[in-house]
């Protein structure tokens, strides 16, 4: 195996004091791309000297990329204009649509896993090949709907999207657990099921449960709570079966705990990742 | 066609009203959207606990607003400096 499994935190401004006084502690960070869209030359100069001290990937949020409907130029040129001036590691963005129809819904959507959206995906990598001069990992999303209009699970998805875009996948391994826990499938047998070998980046998070009018409940993967245990069990499964080298990240978006906490999740997810390879060697 | 189903999905997530008529005419409404037959065929057999939960879901998200404020970002640019 090439390289090594490398760990560290989503880059937060609630976070950044945090992390700047541990960055023994912390592998690198990810820095959400749309914070810097349109920002000046001054906090792109900020934030590319933070990734000079310490490895940097990007993470974009509103591009919208698994859709039907061809992604915003604009907001292409606009992230071009960021990954150009920070030159992260990589950059990452979901397997979502984000509007429709005029209607921005401010947050990511679970877009129907079907061939036509399938279609849509491989235009807009190729938009965003053009204008980044590079594509995108590809991050699964987690949904409280199952998808309308799908014909193939969720696994069946997102190989699919990485077959027909030769692409690399970010799996966000809360959001695999989320979705199995929702509808009901077994994550670790979706896991097995995965490209694995294009697996260069992972996410961790937390999540909550929320009800509907009716009672039932589903897990909401809002960041804003510890990674639970089963999270860790599937890094461990993931390490002993994914056969490159993983740089994973701990998502928190509110709620913040001491920075300690966190390290500490960090530290946890190294057990889970060495658990993991030394299955694999024994 | 997708792109359409996708128009739609974020009507009903959006709009509170486009969702209650959906619920008492699921068929009716989506044809009157233009969705084709397959969609429309799809949509009667929407997971309608999901559908409120990414509806609220999406609300509780946008009502937030912007996830990072002005003063955040200068804290961050100061903890570079």
């Amino acid at each position: 195996m090439l390289g090594h499994d490398r760990v560290g935190l989503g880059w937060r401004p609630e976070l950044a004091a945090g992390i700047l006084a541990d960055l023994d502690r912390v592998d690198l960070v990810e820095v959400i791309a749309d914070d810097y869209v349109g920002a000046g030359r001054g906090a792109l100069r900020a934030l590319r000297t933070l990734a000079i001290q310490v490895p940097l990937v990007l993470h974009g949020i509103s591009l919208g990329l698994a859709s039907a409907a061809p992604v915003d130029g604009r907001r292409l040129d606009a992230l071009a204009r960021v990954v150009g001036a920070v030159e992260p590691q990589g950059w990452s963005e979901h397997l979502a649509f984000v509007r429709g129809g005029g209607l921005d819904l401010g947050h990511l959507a679970a877009p129907p896993r079907r061939q036509a959206t399938l279609e849509g995906l491989v235009a807009n990598l190729a938009r965003a090949r053009a204008s980044v001069g590079s594509v995108p990992a590809l991050e699964n999303v987690a949904t409280l709907i199952d998808p309308p209009g799908s014909d193939r699970d969720e696994p069946a998805w997102l190989a699919d999207a990485v077959a027909a875009t030769g692409g690399e996948l970010l799996l966000d391994l809360h959001n695999l657990h989320a979705n199995a826990v929702n509808f009901g499938f077994d994550a670790h047998a979706a896991l097995a099921r995965l490209p694995l070998a294009c697996v260069r980046f992972v996410h961790l998070a937390g999540g909550a449960w929320i009800g509907a009018a009716g009672g039932e409940r589903r897990v909401l993967d809002d960041h804003r709570h510890d990674v639970p245990a089963p999270v860790f069990d599937l890094l461990a499964e993931l390490a002993a079966r994914a056969p490159n080298p993983l740089a994973v990240i701990v998502e928190r978006d509110g709620d913040y705990p001491p920075i300690e906490h966190l390290l500490a999740e960090l530290d946890r997810a190294r057990v889970a990742l060495a658990g993991g390879r030394a299955r694999v060697a024994a | 066609m997708s792109a359409s189903l996708e128009a739609y999905l974020a009507r009903l997530y959006l709009d509170a009203d486009a969702r209650h008529a959906f619920a008492a005419d699921p068929r009716g409404t989506a044809s009157r959207a233009g969705l084709d037959a397959g969609d429309v065929a799809a949509l009667e057999q929407v997971d309608r606990v999901g559908l409120e939960l990414a509806a609220r879901s999406l609300q509780a998200r946008r009502a937030t607003g912007p996830r990072r404020n002005w003063l955040a970002r200068l804290l961050a640019r100061w903890c570079l400096r």
